[in-house]
């Protein structure tokens, strides 16, 4: 549906430029709901644009439902309007001059489909009902509330009945509750209408929520792609499993194929890829598990807890082991955590990466703090 | 507080002015005697059409070059957009006697090239264009305003979300389609607002009423009411010129009124979005682009250079002729040789002292002015808002003649300021109050509350607090306003006209007026040359500190 392939673009702020996308290559396939995940200036927007056509390219290519929309070598560029896309931007843009009906039936009559008065209102209608707008139609646009308008805004993406429907952080501007509730709407309607979605947002519990495929990006790069389930389990470096969740890191050399003198004594290692000299091991908070102490067995640490904190579901507890501090999510019914403990960190739940500075620098202040 | 009374007090002036049936000096009788001339007098509504259709007319021909080029500049991938702004400020700057004049060896049905040119051509009987109209006046007030009109329609496009175009765009709305029904409609209210704004500036308008219209015996209000204080022949009528101003200041304060309906109404779709993108610029390719430059370099040549160029050539002949062979060989530099130097330089002398005591006082002032309406939380704060507006509604002729006025009649047994230099810095400071009220009020509206009371907090005192912590934050605006106001004494004819009354006050532009006036207009182009020479350090100064992207609060 969306295939992307060695897209690059610089940005030119005053002297110096800034890459904005690092040949990227995507390939998206029909009905498929896939989000770029990124933090802000990870490139993310600028992809999204680029296949709106709001943004030129420098490098690449780019074809929608076959047909090539943008190709550097061969010299083809659609404007936004030749390309067959639905949009919901991240300030909706509903235009305020016209009412809601108005701001459907323009890009009926006037766009691609050119279709007449009669037949554009029957199409605002089904569309309006889809969003649960019904009624809404003569009332003027600027009138509506932020949750409305977002709404009106997905109306008239859906009415052009796009080959593919953009979505630039159509959720940004919500408040909490109405966020969740939007979201699970939009998840209904994509899959009730079988659409190809191409969605934009830095929050990953939305990109978990909506996603079938998720690609994150930093840097103009996009570091993996995959479902929501093996970018948390599987994440392929170090900044992806930083970005889904919180993990600890403990720094250390591996010793042999499957075990680590770490800063927290020798771990046994199971993780399937083979690195060696130094590493860093993660492991998820909740993966950890605190017992009483007992002989100690592969590896089981003793620890002394030094803080824990009672969330009703949880308890998050913190505990040192020789100098490094780990975070721990445990069950509330396994009584308090305190005094020393035995430390258990399942072979099956660790994560190990090499030891690179270039690649840990978000990384390295904590590790070291 | 105390700098408002002024403004107030000098309106008052005028209302009351006009009520006075005997001139000044003897004993006092009310009448609405005047008030009943001026509206069964034919040539009030005469002049009251006149008025409006050059004020009309320039608000078209503003339009005419702000809107595109704006939309070119803000939406468009044109090449060399720092170049538009740069020219449309030395637009800005020239002063508008200086085109005026310009025009008027242009067009001007008896001596203007353009209409000898064609009439020898041709063989017509009378010349085609008359710049000594209503239409011709509009055209070249248009012309001077059309700078401001820019800046205030491109801040119109900076403050609309381009996500409304490009939400046109990616649904299948091309270029144009977008344009007509997103784009227009859009940008319609603060289009409307600069044609308000140009309309009120361009309705009490006096230089160029004055240098093409009163010899031709045009008149428009300002020039009318100017012709009642100082007339050639009679005695001043200061009634019925307080009863005209009072008439124009009520028209001034009704379109300044709307002018804020307007921009309010155009602020509901401003939307600040805080994306750091720019909106997708549509891309003209080559043919476009010298399609676009044509057009901005057919403006800037007939709005700017070749008044400028007509100046030149009158000013190197003694008698105003087309270029030819016969008229190449008269040329000299006798006009320069000619000029009365002496009062030229008390003039240079005179407006370096107000291009300095001015914008400092003003300043000063305003600072006051700003904080007290943003920071002081008093009662009648925003009051204050209003009356630093005022200078701006009212036309600045009739502050002019109020304060002649006050010092002729009403204070000249306490101080003689009739004729002198503080006058002139008294009434400068005054008019400039609103421009420089909103650039500060726009730069502290920006810088948190809270540095201020952490200074305060650390045991400064308010007035440190300002001299350590404002006054260097504020320095971009402050310097900028400075250099800016500077620029506007030097060029300022119109309050000029009314205080200069003698050798001790004379500025540099009332000496090319002098000699205009007087009939030697070859004169007056070289005196108008030389003064724009005395102006260049001071362009080049605001070049250099002044600008940086701050054109568009220059409105």
């Amino acid at each position: 549906m969306i295939s992307i392939s060695g897209l690059c673009k610089n940005f030119r702020t005053g002297d110096h430029a800034v890459a904005a996308l690092q040949t990227i290559d995507l390939e998206v396939g029909r009905g498929e709901f896939f989000v770029l995940l990124g933090p802000s200036g990870s490139g993310k927007t600028t992809l999204l644009r680029s296949v709106a056509g709001l943004e030129k390219p420098d490098e690449g290519e780019i074809s929608l439902n076959g047909k090539m929309v943008y190709s550097r070598s061969r010299r083809i560029s659609a404007a936004p309007e030749e390309r067959e896309i639905g949009m919901v931007f991240q300030s909706y843009a509903i235009w305020p001059h016209l009412t809601v009906a108005e701001n459907i039936g323009l890009v009926l009559t006037h766009g691609r489909s050119r279709m007449s008065k009669k037949n554009a209102m029957e199409r605002i209608r089904h569309s309006l009902e889809l969003v649960q707008l019904e009624n809404f139609e003569d009332r003027p646009a600027r009138l509506l509330s932020g949750g409305q308008q977002q709404r009106v805004a997905l109306a008239r993406a859906l009415a052009v009945n796009p080959a593919l429907l953009l979505m630039d952080e159509p959720l940004s501007n919500l408040d909490a509750r109405l966020r969740e509730e939007v979201r699970a709407n939009i998840k209904k309607l994509a899959k009730q209408l079988g659409s190809t979605v191409l969605y934009v947002t830095h929050d990953q519990v939305e990109a978990m929520v909506l996603a079938d495929r998720i690609a994150v990006m930093t840097h103009g790069k996009i570091l993996q792609i995959g479902n929501p389930f093996e970018l948390y389990r599987n994440p392929a470096n170090a900044l992806v499993a930083e970005f889904f969740g919180s993990i600890n890191w403990i720094r250390g050399i591996m010793v042999d194929a499957n075990h680590a003198k770490t800063e927290c004594g020798v771990l046994c290692i199971d993780d399937a890829r083979r690195c060696d000299g130094a590493v860093i091991v993660g492991i998820r908070p909740e993966d950890i598990r605190l017992e009483r102490p007992s002989n100690a067995d592969e590896n089981r640490i003793e620890g002394r807890v030094m803080s824990s904190t009672f969330l009703g579901d949880q308890v998050i507890a913190e505990v040192k082991i020789n100098e490094r501090t780990l975070i721990a999510k445990a069950a509330p019914d396994d009584g308090k955590p305190e005094g020393i403990m035995s430390v258990h960190l399942p072979k099956s739940k660790l994560v190990v990466f090499p030891d690179r500075a270039e690649q840990q620098s978000p990384l390295d202040q904590r590790i070291e703090g | 507080m105390a700098a408002l009374i002024p403004v107030l007090a000098l309106l008052l002036l005028v209302f009351w002015m006009a009520f006075w049936q005997n001139g000044p000096g003897e004993p006092i009788v009310y009448t609405l005697n005047h008030y009943r001339n001026i509206f069964t007098d034919s040539f009030t509504y005469k002049t009251f059409l006149n008025t409006v259709g050059f004020a009309a007319t320039a608000v078209i021909v503003s339009l005419l070059f702000s809107v595109p080029t704006a939309w070119l500049v803000e939406r468009t991938d044109l090449p060399g957009k720092n170049l538009i702004f740069m020219l449309v400020t030395l637009g800005a700057l020239l002063p508008t006697f200086f085109t005026a004049m310009g025009w008027v060896f242009l067009l001007h049905p008896r001596i203007g090239i353009v209409n000898r040119f064609v009439v020898d051509l041709f063989g017509l009987n009378q010349a085609p264009f008359n710049i000594a109209s209503i239409i011709g006046m509009g055209w070249v007030e248009g012309l001077g305003l059309s700078s401001i009109a820019f800046i205030m329609v491109v801040a119109t496009y900076r403050t609309m979300d381009p996500s409304l175009e490009e939400a046109a765009r990616v649904h299948g709305l091309g270029i144009f389609r977008t344009l007509l029904y997103v784009t227009l409609p859009l940008t319609f209210p603060g289009i409307i607002a600069a044609s308000i704004y140009v309309f009120t500036i361009a309705l009490s308008a006096f230089e160029v009423p004055a240098i093409i219209g009163m010899s031709n015996k045009i008149f428009t209000f300002s020039t009318f009411i100017f012709y009642k204080i100082q007339p050639l022949e009679e005695l001043p009528n200061y009634g019925i010129a307080g009863a005209v101003s009072t008439v124009l200041i009520v028209l001034a304060l009704l379109l300044s009124w709307s002018y804020f309906g307007v921009l309010r109404f155009s602020h509901r779709y401003a939307v600040v979005t805080g994306k750091a993108y720019r909106p997708r610029l549509i891309e003209l390719g080559p043919k476009g682009w010298i399609l676009a430059w044509s057009f901005l370099g057919c403006y800037f040549i007939v709005a700017k250079l070749l008044p400028f160029l007509l100046l030149i050539w009158a000013a190197l002949l003694r008698y105003f002729q087309p270029p030819s062979w016969a008229a190449l060989s008269q040329v000299s530099l006798n006009n320069f040789y000619g000029l009365p130097w002496s009062l030229l330089l008390q003039g240079a002398w005179n407006t370096l002292i107000l291009m300095i005591a001015v914008p400092t006082l003003t300043l000063l002032i305003c600072m006051a002015i700003s904080w007290t309406v943003l920071r002081s939380g008093l009662r009648w704060r925003l009051l204050f808002d209003a009356a630093a507006f005022l200078p701006h509604a009212v036309p600045h002729l009739i502050l002019a003649i109020a304060t002649m006025f006050a010092t002729l009649f009403l204070l000249h047994n306490a101080f003689s300021l009739y004729g002198s230099l503080t006058i002139l810095i008294f009434v400068y400071t005054v008019s400039r109050i609103s421009f420089a009220t909103r650039i500060i009020n726009n730069s502290l509206a920006q810088i948190h509350p809270e540095l201020e009371e952490a200074a305060l907090v650390g045991g400064l005192k308010l007035l440190q607090v300002m001299r350590k912590i404002l006054v260097p934050l504020l320095k971009p605006a402050l310097v900028y306003a400075w250099i800016w106001m500077a620029l506007l004494c030097y060029r300022e004819l119109t309050m000029a006209s009314v205080l200069v009354t003698s050798q001790n006050n004379v500025t540099l532009p009332m000496v090319v007026w002098g000699l205009w006036l007087g009939g030697s207009l070859n004169q007056a182009a070289a005196a108008n040359l030389v003064v724009l020479a005395f102006m260049l350090p001071a362009v080049l100064l605001y070049f250099i500190f002044g600008r940086r992207s701050r054109v568009s609060e220059t409105v």
